[in-house]
């Protein structure tokens, strides 16, 4: 009896720790999120003034300038800061988007910074940027972060983020003059950088073979009507699937190619009014373009679509003769120096894209941190793009000559072209729609009669249109 | 006056680290859920019911009404169900008859082991495999039809929305059934021999056994499959994700991705947590029956 008692007694002592430890746990949470609103309204209204100061600041240049005085031009301090910064010995988790043989370049490069940097050791974990716009969001919301460096190309998720308040802001870690026009915009937010480029890809056409083109005697289309009659060559030649090959799993591979369709016909003003929301998928100027591809599609020029990495390895087998990809493919390829390209007919802009490295706010290793982000936007670019990785610099302080030979004559054919480098339209407008147009654009490929169906769903959840 | 039992405390005090941990991690999270999905913008509405519902998105629709209604997508919620109108009757049927040939006629513990895999296989390797096995470049399946002169059923199944779903659910038919032959294998187990040999010494034909005999017997196992395989239907995730992406045009689309999208992809909590509920209520009523039913003594 009186141990049951004592049971009883403790039981009750029990569970009043327990709901005493509840109640302070919900006093104190509520306390903390009532401190972080008032924390982050202060916030809030410090960006508004600094937005005022700026409008302010600009109306003053403006009626200078309408009076005619001279205006001089603000100073931007921006110097890329290259004192070195003494670190302790630390271990730095670094998240990128590269496996495989991609990995090994990227290693190069942070094996460069480790010759340097003898104190910081590096881990490098790939995730690609699917997984990391669906995991990391989930952590950061969580306060947590797995990585001190994250490296992705969806500069929009970083933008998202910043303004979540997980990234930590990174302006004046650079010097912005010395980028490539227009790189640094998509990854700035109320007028502060928050990620820094790395190394730039390029979509510029269909890849071929230069052997397989010499041996059945084909060359390289200028009109589209030579463009049709080169894929009705191509099927003719035995032991060919299809005249081009469709790199699929992702999703990514047919947007490239779909874009590549709207830059070649509707020119690089249509690719940004579709980013923008100003053009809709449902427009027939974008319905005309869709109607070629799904053309191609219908009469069997286009294969079905297969894993892209795979889809490399059979098109090199000679299985199909066409693929659309980006300068990448340069590096997985067995000889590079047999590999050639040619856009559509009459395009004017290739697609370009860079990879972006930020840090998360809940790293414990930020010195270190913005040490590797410097590197990678400087002098980790030159190491990357002497490598195979089939990219170009996005920092101007690169000579084109520090290229991997292959990549040289690529850039070279680019800038003869004279192609404008044209923002990618799923990773600009990223979020939820990215994966619906991939979606949408596989349910095409293998019914193109839908057409109408997909276009309307890709213009109905478009952010701009309400969607999304 | 009469008090509590006389174990009753004690049984409390054994009973209050795993209530607690139960009411943290379970019951509170629940509750955090359903409030989440109710509270909208300040105050309590079913605001994000109708939305999740009215959804027409056919990456998030749970039903949807298109111009085509002979192909998928049809909408989560009825893709769920479809998956249950086939996987549950294949994997009961499959699993007994395995069960019943492997100990009646050719027994072989190998048969068993080789069935039983794909219950242990992480199910995002099951994923992988089953896109994989429907693909047509190196699947199994796409090269027995090429053989067999079947053209449309010779191709990459999770390409195609009239057979992303099919080739779905026949892939966790695999997975699953080792389970059910697990279950039905202890069920037959238990079945006294001389039921079976008095049964043939009587004439009776091994059909004739199986349904008048084994089948009555093994009722009780039937209704854990059925229930555990409804259960397993509802909450099916990782071979949906890792195989198509609920793609192509949303053709695989279920419950579970859908909730998962909006949680971590829109990181819209509210929305995520309405999924979640309607989810729980689905799947509770085969629960709480199966609950009750064991509770009772089957």
């Amino acid at each position: 009896m009186e141990a049951s008692r004592s049971i009883a007694i403790t039981a009750g002592l029990l569970i009043v720790v327990i709901l005493i430890s509840l109640f302070s746990y919900l006093s104190i949470t509520s306390r903390i999120e009532s401190i972080e609103q008032s924390i982050s309204s202060v916030q809030e209204d410090i960006s508004e003034v600094q937005q005022k100061i700026s409008n302010i600041e600009q109306e003053v240049r403006g009626i200078k300038e309408a009076a005619g005085a001279e205006t001089t031009t603000p100073t931007i301090e921006t110097e890329t800061k290259t004192e070195t910064v003494v670190v302790e010995k630390v271990t730095l988790t670094v998240i990128g988007p590269w496996s495989g043989k991609e990995q090994e370049y990227f290693m190069t490069v942070l094996e460069k910074f480790m010759e340097e940097n003898p104190n910081i050791t590096i881990k490098y974990v790939p995730m690609r940027a699917e997984e990391v716009a669906r995991t990391l969001s989930v952590q950061f919301e969580a306060g947590v972060t797995p990585a001190d460096v994250v490296i992705t190309p969806w500069a929009w998720w970083i933008v998202e983020m910043a303004q979540k308040g997980h990234v930590v802001e990174v302006t004046g870690l650079i010097n912005e003059d010395e980028y490539v026009g227009g790189i640094l915009d998509s990854v700035k937010w109320n007028n502060k950088l928050w990620g820094v480029p790395f190394t730039m890809w390029l979509k510029p056409g269909f890849w071929y073979k230069k052997s397989f083109f010499a041996k059945h005697g084909l060359s390289e289309p200028n009109s589209w009507d030579e463009f049709l009659q080169l894929l009705d060559q191509i099927k003719g030649i035995e032991g060919i699937k299809n005249p081009i090959v469709s790199g699929d799993s992702v999703g990514w591979p047919l947007s490239d190619v779909t874009e590549h369709f709207i830059i070649a016909f509707g020119g690089p003003e249509l690719q940004y009014k579709l980013i923008t929301g100003e053009v809709s998928f449902t427009d027939p100027q974008v319905v005309e373009i869709f109607e070629r591809l799904t053309m191609l599609i219908e009469q069997g020029y286009f294969s079905e679509p297969i894993e892209w990495t795979g889809a490399v390895e059979k098109w090199w087998a000679e299985e199909y003769a066409l693929y659309f990809m980006g300068t990448w493919i340069t590096g997985m390829v067995e000889d590079p120096n047999d590999l050639a390209f040619f856009p559509l007919p009459g395009a004017r802009g290739v697609v370009g894209g860079t990879d972006y490295a930020f840090i998360p706010k809940y790293t414990e290793n930020l010195d270190a941190a913005k040490l590797l982000l410097q590197y990678l936007a400087t002098e980790g670019q030159a190491v990357h793009v002497s490598t195979p990785a089939g990219k170009v610099p996005t920092w101007l302080g690169v000579d084109t000559d520090q290229l991997w030979p292959p990549m040289q004559g690529v850039f070279a054919k680019i800038k003869e072209l004279n192609m404008t480098i044209v923002p990618d339209l799923d990773d600009t407008i990223g979020g939820d729609w990215q994966v619906l147009f991939w979606d949408q654009l596989k349910l095409l490929w293998v019914q193109p009669d839908r057409l109408n169906e997909v276009l309307q769903t890709l213009a109905s959840e478009h952010p701009a249109a309400g969607g999304g | 006056m009469s008090g509590p039992p006389r174990g009753y405390f004690r049984s409390l005090v054994f009973l209050l680290p795993a209530l607690t941990f139960i009411t943290v991690f379970v019951i509170a999270p629940s509750i955090a859920t359903v409030f989440l999905s109710l509270y909208v913008d300040g105050q309590f509405s079913v605001a994000k019911y109708v939305e999740v519902v009215s959804e027409r998105s056919p990456d998030k629709a749970l039903i949807m009404i298109t111009s085509r209604p002979e192909s998928p997508p049809w909408g989560a919620l009825v893709h769920n169900i479809i998956w249950m109108a086939i996987h549950i009757p294949l994997v009961t049927l499959l699993g007994l008859l395995l069960a019943y040939l492997l100990k009646y006629t050719f027994g072989s513990s190998v048969v068993k082991t080789i069935v039983f895999i794909g219950m242990v296989i992480p199910m995002v390797v099951g994923g992988l495999i089953i896109r994989f096995m429907f693909d047509e470049h190196v699947g199994v399946v796409p090269l027995v039809f090429n053989a067999l002169g079947v053209d449309f059923l010779a191709k990459t199944w999770t390409n195609y929305p009239q057979l992303s779903l099919l080739a779905l659910i026949l892939g966790s038919v695999w997975l699953w059934t080792g389970f059910s032959l697990t279950v039905y294998s202890a069920a037959l187990g238990s079945i006294p021999s001389s039921f079976i040999e008095a049964a043939r010494i009587d004439g009776a034909g091994h059909w004739h056994i199986f349904w008048k005999i084994v089948f009555p017997l093994v009722r009780p196992a039937t209704i854990i499959v059925v229930v555990m395989t409804m259960l397993w239907d509802l909450k099916i995730f990782d071979i949906v994700y890792v195989a198509t992406l609920g793609g192509p045009g949303g053709s695989s689309n279920v419950l579970a991705l859908v909730m998962y999208q909006y949680m971590a992809r829109a990181l819209d909590y509210e929305a995520a947590s309405a999924v979640a509920v309607i989810l729980t209520l689905l799947t509770l009523p085969p629960g709480l029956w199966l609950a009750l039913r064991l509770r009772r003594g089957g």
